[in-house]
């Protein structure tokens, strides 16, 4: 077809005539991906492309629209020099980076045993199917239910505005993620191995470190990965506990309405700083995290 | 054709294999993996609730716990106009942006469900928005969404429309924030289904290769039948995160105009922090979970009734 | 060069010729020499930012060996404005080294947002904590902070002329701000930002010989600056539409900025002000002083909303939706005819693009007093009040964001030098200068002579056009002068209240209801508030502020 396409125009009733709207069929799915895979593009892209210009435009571009550098405005790099020089952005990006690489290290810690468990073991006649559902349980439940009494506890034990409170919410809060993810891809591992190292008078916890914990490293990884970016997109804890030495860029950012308003070239900078990590982790394990979120929702 | 293998089909690696007798006998280990989460969980979980429940029968003030007032905040949940409001406003959002969120990410998992050219490219991107932190995209939309010629409306205008007041009419307002929420979210639909529809066997794909009538049966007798457990679980994955909503309605309108994007759980944090209410707020929180769990249970119990229970 | 060479990079891995990790490690040097080069850039003159203005002299002498407050910290609790060049915020990173160097102590700015700082702070007094020795406060949380008694009255530090402090002079603050500074008789904040609203609008417009002939045409008198908001409303409807900066495209009679959770409420309190307080009723605004009723829903209070309403007819839709900057950002623009809002605008209208600003109104930007009414209600009868004169009534709303001293603090004087040595003259002067930083003027050296003892060139120095700093100044001395104030409420709850307050004023606003019904939810708000916080001892309070 292609070449007799190419040899001389097409009449499309030629087309239909050989072969019954297969030919036209396809050419029209195929013009209906392009276009489609063009406007889904366009549409995640074009805010983050934004955001890049607002951080080179000056002030007073902000508003309108000025798409193109260098031809409808000059582009500068003081807001970037500007907000990297603020030291609290500085500290709240480490901070950020705390919580959110202590957050995924503590619900990898607690969730990848207990997902094992739930896997492999049996409680009762019921039991794991509610064990399933009651993580599930967790993750459902909002946020703001916990955040009064946990205000108040926090004062009581000392941890308030410490990062330590904040990785340690960050992190338990998405432990059963961990395990609702992490369960399942050990239900996919095929249990002979174990049963054969089981066999040869290997303790449990060696079975889930040598044998079981290596095969599914990519999954922990994976989850690892999406609490890290969960933890540090974290918000809404931290302007509940953080005041002073524990305010991460999150919070920072929600600040930047101040009492004059928002500085928009400096808040679309420090949203690209924020960005910046969660795109890594998406561009360079995006296998692993397909993975790890349809895990998480098929087996919710 | 029961729905347990569909749901699992999508993701497994290998085969299925269960634990022999052994593994499932009584064993004392399995305490030792499971209990330090369970634990642990309990109590940054269990603890505060115990205490919220405390906390709401009482009056705070900055934070300091004042008279017992007894089931007096609860009765407060009855009467409170502006909550019913915002749990109304709340129920239009998740409504709203997840019945998008469904029929935008499956649509697309299904027309991208095909060996093409720069589809892992498109997955890629499409990972980006989930993880791109929400009180950011909201003072980015503040300049997309702007009225006096933001990009947003000038694209609008280009094709012959009229200038949109995204942020100060309530209506378009509430637009505005079920669109970042779409925005952020129908990936998550699309990558998710998609991973499903790959799952299926080669020969259901192909039938996309057949044309117009024998497609279209073939999608709503067999494609969309098989999905369907996967799609349940998405829509009540997405109805439960949804109903959280939170960061974005601060940043982009501040719950505003007036409270036209005022969500439930921004009213409990202004009623926490703003009015230093606590006692009402932990009362309102409990509302909430009552309301998520009722969700929750229906969705559920849905699923596994249709479906079968995963395990 | 870099950018050739990453193109290079990119083409050799899609045609396969060097693989992935290849790839990677190549990248990653190119990024960063990439970053070595801009390393190089921002020690390049030519890449510095732009002259920002003026920069305050160093006031405090450094310490050297035999420093006051060796070894102490303070820690300032600011709104988050943006870091260096923030406002309210930016002087405090200005300052710090100059502070460090004369005390030994250390400054700390521990930034949170609007909606938080009042919660975090007060929270943290309530449990004794004490983490923050001052807060840069908005003056209506006063009520809260000083009856449950968090705060240190700074009279002693004050009056201490050893020179242990930098030296300021509070008299200098003009009667309307300086009210603010004390309570119960005692001072509690360090003169810092004096808010007040006033009104702008373009003077090119208003000398032009063709607007002036059509307006009088269309409106059977001359124009000139409005000194009633009915003629405001007329101006504000003959501009609307036309082009007003020379690029072809309809602009505004107004521009506002009324998005909610802001500070929205500020405005509608200068708007209504003389609607309802007039030469008999000085101060009865907010409560009936025998029994607590909220008098916000009086008639004077409804038909100052419904006129508001009527006004933003005359202005952009979107400004329902815009904080401060989106509404500054058009008039800067020149896109808006008047505007009223708080003293930074002025400045900023000063910053055109080559001083890093945004403005294009440079000269332009006229300012009067906020315009009154021929006549207001009597809040008990609601009965109307004619006046002869129109009836004009000053204000000072805003925050006035000024430092406060926590009671709780462990370095108090350290702090209150901190506050001391921005309150001094010459770094003041030149913060009323600036537009970004937030610090607008209310004391004798911000304004010209016969009013003040700064000058005109003092203005042109820091960067003004001679006509913006004259008309400026001028309306903000006889706003702050005004013999009628409105009564800015300062007991406590009053972060509560105007929490209240601002939500149903956008609801009225933005259509969503009517004005007497936004009104009268917000009293129904305000009651709740009242019996929440105990009736009798906020009865107590507000005849207290009142003076009776």
């Amino acid at each position: 077809m292609v070449s007799a396409a190419s040899a001389r125009p097409v009449h499309p009733e030629y087309v239909r005539a050989q072969n019954p709207g297969k030919t036209a069929r396809k050419i029209a799915t195929r013009i209906a991906l392009i276009v489609v895979s063009a406007i889904v593009i366009v549409w995640i892209a074009f805010p983050f492309y934004w955001a890049f210009l607002n951080s080179i435009k000056p002030a007073v571009d902000t508003f309108g629209s000025k798409w193109i550098p260098w031809v409808q405005f000059e582009p500068r790099l003081d807001t970037w020099q500007r907000v990297w020089s603020i030291r609290e952005v500085r500290q709240g990006l480490l901070t950020s980076a705390t919580i959110g690489l202590g957050g995924a290290t503590l619900a990898t810690a607690f969730g990848v045993p207990a997902a094992y468990a739930i896997a492999r073991f049996r409680f009762g006649t019921k039991g794991n199917m509610a064990m399933t559902n009651w993580f599930l349980s967790q993750r459902i439940m909002p946020p703001v239910i916990f955040a009064p009494p946990i205000f108040i506890l926090a004062r009581t034990l000392g941890l308030l505005d410490t990062v330590l409170a904040l990785v340690l919410l960050a992190g338990t809060f998405n432990i059963p993620f961990v395990v609702l993810i992490m369960s399942q891809m050990f239900r996919d591992l095929p249990v002979e191995l174990e049963e054969s190292a089981q066999v040869d008078g290997a303790s449990r916890w060696e079975i889930f470190r040598r044998i079981a914990l290596p095969l599914v490293a990519p999954g922990v990884v994976a989850s690892w990965l999406i609490v890290l970016a969960f933890s540090w997109n974290e918000v809404f804890f931290a302007l509940v506990v953080a005041s002073k030495d524990a305010i991460p860029m999150t919070m920072y950012i929600v600040g930047l309405s101040g009492t004059r308003g928002v500085d928009f070239p400096a808040a679309s900078t420090m949203a690209l700083l924020m960005i910046a990590v969660p795109t890594i982790i998406a561009l360079t394990c995006q296998r692993f995290i397909v993975r790890g979120l349809s895990l998480g929702a098929v087996k919710g | 054709m029961r729905g347990e293998a569909t749901v699992e089909a999508p993701v497994r690696a290998a085969p299925r294999s269960e634990p022999s007798a052994r593994w499932r006998a009584r064993d004392r280990a399995k305490w030792f993996f499971l209990l330090p989460g369970v634990v642990w969980i309990l109590l940054f979980t269990i603890f505060p609730l115990l205490y919220a429940i405390r906390m709401s029968l009482h009056a705070y003030r900055f934070g300091i716990e004042g008279a017992f007032v007894g089931l007096g905040n609860f009765q407060r949940l009855l009467t409170d106009a502006v909550l019913h409001e915002d749990l109304v406003t709340t129920f239009q959002f998740v409504i709203s942006s997840v019945a998008v969120e469904m029929v935008v990410g499956v649509s697309l998992a299904l027309l991208f469900n095909r060996e093409m050219r720069g589809r892992g490219l498109l997955r890629t991107l499409a990972t980006l928005p989930l993880f791109a932190t929400p009180v950011a995209i909201g003072y980015l939309g503040i300049t997309l969404f702007y009225e006096e010629g933001g990009p947003v409306n000038a694209f609008i205008q280009t094709l012959g429309g009229s200038q949109v007041p995204w942020l100060s009419n309530p209506f378009w307002a509430k637009v505005a924030i079920i669109l970042l929420d779409i925005w952020q979210w129908t990936p998550f639909v699309f990558l998710v289904s998609l991973a499903g529809l790959q799952g299926l066997s080669q020969d259901l794909t192909e039938a996309s290769e057949v044309d117009g009538a024998a497609w279209w049966q073939s999608l709503v007798f067999i494609i969309l039948p098989l999905m369907a457990p996967l799609l349940w679980l998405i829509l009540l994955l997405r109805a439960i995160e949804a109903f959280k909503v939170f960061d974005t309605v601060v940043t982009l309108t501040a719950g505003g105009p007036g409270r036209a994007t005022e969500v439930i759980s921004r009213y409990t944090y202004i009623t926490m922090r703003k009015f230093s209410d606590y006692g009402y707020a932990a009362a309102q929180g409990f509302l909430l979970l009552l309301i998520v769990a009722i969700l929750f249970t229906l969705l559920w119990s849905r699923i596994k009734h249709n479906y079968g229970a995963p395990r | 060069m870099a950018d050739r060479k990453q193109l290079e990079l990119a083409r050799a891995l899609l045609a396969g010729r060097i693989d992935r990790r290849d790839f990677l490690k190549q990248a990653s040097v190119l990024g960063i020499s990439a970053a070595a080069a801009d390393l190089f850039l921002r020690a390049a003159p030519g890449a510095r930012a732009q002259d920002s203005g003026p920069v305050p002299p160093v006031v405090a002498e450094p310490c050297g060996d035999d420093c006051p407050f060796a070894g102490q910290t303070v820690t300032v609790l600011v709104n988050t404005g943006g870091g260096e060049k923030g406002s309210i915020e930016g002087p405090f990173h200005e300052v710090r080294a100059e502070f460090e160097a004369a005390t030994g102590a250390t400054l700390n700015i521990a930034a949170v947002p609007f909606e938080e700082h009042f919660p975090k702070l007060i929270e943290d007094m309530a449990s004794g904590t004490g983490q923050y020795d001052t807060s840069v406060a908005g003056a209506w949380w006063l009520g809260d902070l000083v009856a449950a008694d968090f705060l240190l009255a700074y009279d002693e530090y004050y009056n201490d002329t050893s020179g242990k402090f930098p030296e300021w002079d509070y008299d200098a603050v003009l009667t309307g701000p300086r009210s603010l500074l004390e309570y119960g008789g005692s001072k509690y904040m360090v003169p810092n930002d004096h808010d007040g609203q006033v009104l702008y609008y373009r003077s090119d417009l208003f000398a032009d010989s063709e607007h002036q002939a059509a307006f009088a045409e269309a409106y059977n008198y001359d124009l000139a600056v409005p000194t009633t908001w009915d003629q405001f409303a007329d101006i504000a409807e003959y501009f609307n539409g036309k082009d007003l900066n020379g690029d072809g495209e309809p602009d505004s009679g107004v521009v506002l900025h009324l998005k909610v959770g802001q500070q929205g409420m500020f405005h509608f309190m200068s708007f209504s002000a003389p609607f309802v307080i007039g030469p008999e009723n000085p101060k009865l605004y907010w409560f009936n002083p025998d029994d607590m009723t909220p008098l916000v829903n009086s008639a004077g209070h409804v038909a100052a909303l419904n006129k508001l309403i009527e006004i933003t007819k005359f202005g952009p839709e979107a400004m329902f939706g815009w904080n401060l900057p989106e509404g500054w950002s058009y008039f800067l623009a020149g896109r808006a005819a008047m505007t009223f809002t708080w003293g930074d605008l002025g400045a900023l209208a000063q910053e055109t693009a080559e001083r890093g600003g945004q403005s294009t109104v440079q000269g332009m930007t006229g300012a009067g007093p906020i315009p009154g009414t021929n006549g207001y209600f009597n809040v008990a009868t609601n009965a109307m009040v004619e006046t002869a004169e129109p009836n004009m009534v000053g204000n000072t709303t805003g925050g006035s964001w000024a430092g406060v001293i926590s009671k709780f603090s462990k370095a108090p004087e350290a702090t209150y030098f901190l506050l001391a040595l921005m309150a001094t003259k010459p770094k003041s002067v030149v913060y009323g200068y600036r537009g970004w930083d937030g610090v607008d003027p209310g004391r004798t050296f911000h304004f010209l002579p016969p009013n003040g003892d700064n000058s005109i060139e003092g203005y042109e120095g820091g960067g003004w056009a001679a006509a913006d700093a004259e008309a400026y100044t001028t309306a903000y001395f006889e706003n702050f002068g005004a013999e009628l104030q409105f009564p800015y409420l300062r007991i406590p709850g009053t972060f509560e209240y105007w929490q209240a307050f601002d939500v149903r004023l956008s609801e009225a606003v933005t259509g969503q209801s009517s004005a007497e019904d936004a009104l009268n939810a917000a009293v129904a708000d305000f009651e709740g508030i009242t019996d929440r916080l105990g009736r009798e001892t906020q009865l107590e309070q507000y005849r207290t502020s009142l003076g009776l």
